[in-house]
């Protein structure tokens, strides 16, 4: 293969991962400045998407970071960022206690069943019918990866209940603080810094 | 995927260690292989430099 024939495959591979990959948007932008400023030691990124946020932390921070995603084009979208890429369910396949920060990013806007559209972009926005389908098994599992003195950053939409986040939050058994928190039209977004009660 | 990263990763199903079996690999990382768990045997690819740890299930359904 010559070096021309290279560059357009890997043009063309690309472009057809972005148009199944999330790209980063104002909720990117304010998870990776939370995460900039709170993250540390080793850093796993739950739903990297095209790995923009863990690309960023690892830049500015110089941590490690692996970004998951259930979406085989987006870990490979974040490994051409330099992000080790891993395709993965949650937090499923990684240790106990290997993480001192987890960022997650998760889709969750409000989706009517009925209006569901089963592809790798609704993967990345649908949250199921209360837009807490992954925010659910996140919060029950997360623990569990994280080390001792560890911090979670979750990013939360009013759409999909701020209130009735925190509860699972509770439920889980962290303690909660909001690191950045910005209005847009439709919704605010926060991120949470979440910590073992 | 570099070596480091056998340092967190474990089998979904039951948590156990991963036994990594390396097919290619650069100075830098694995580039394809195999980690199969030490437990309950499934094995999981690494193809382009990148694992997918997906439960076998969840594979099926994404490659599709």
């Amino acid at each position: 293969m010559t070096g021309a024939d290279t560059a357009a495959d890997l043009a063309a591979r690309r472009g057809a991962d972005d148009a199944v990959v999330y790209q980063p948007a104002e909720d990117s932008g304010l998870l990776a400045e939370a995460a900039v400023e709170v993250a540390r030691g080793r850093v796993l990124e739950v739903g990297t998407g095209s790995g923009w946020v863990a690309a960023k932390v690892a830049a500015e921070r110089d941590l490690d970071v692996v970004g998951s995603d259930l979406n085989p084009h987006a870990a490979r979208a974040a490994r051409e960022r330099g992000v080790e890429g891993v395709v993965a369910d949650l937090c499923a396949p990684f240790r106990e206690n290997a993480f001192d920060a987890v960022c997650f990013n998760p889709p969750y806007l409000p989706t009517d069943p009925d209006n569901e559209w089963d592809d790798w972009m609704e993967h990345a926005l649908s949250g199921g019918e209360s837009g807490r389908e992954l925010i659910e098994p996140f919060l029950a599992d997360v623990g569990r990866v994280l080390a001792p003195g560890g911090v979670v950053l979750l990013l939360v939409s009013s759409l999909t209940g701020y209130d009735e986040v925190l509860a699972l939050v509770d439920e889980a058994g962290f303690d909660h603080e909001a690191v950045v928190e910005e209005s847009f039209p439709f919704e605010t977004l926060t991120v949470l810094a979440l910590r073992r009660a | 995927m570099k070596e480091s990263l056998m340092d967190v990763v474990c089998c979904p199903l039951d948590k156990a260690d991963l036994e990594l079996d390396a097919d290619d690999r650069d100075e830098e990382e694995i580039l394809a292989g195999t980690l199969t768990c030490t437990e309950c045997g499934e094995a999981y690819p690494i193809e382009d430099g990148i694992p997918n740890l997906l439960p076998p299930d969840m594979r099926e359904e994404a490659s599709a």
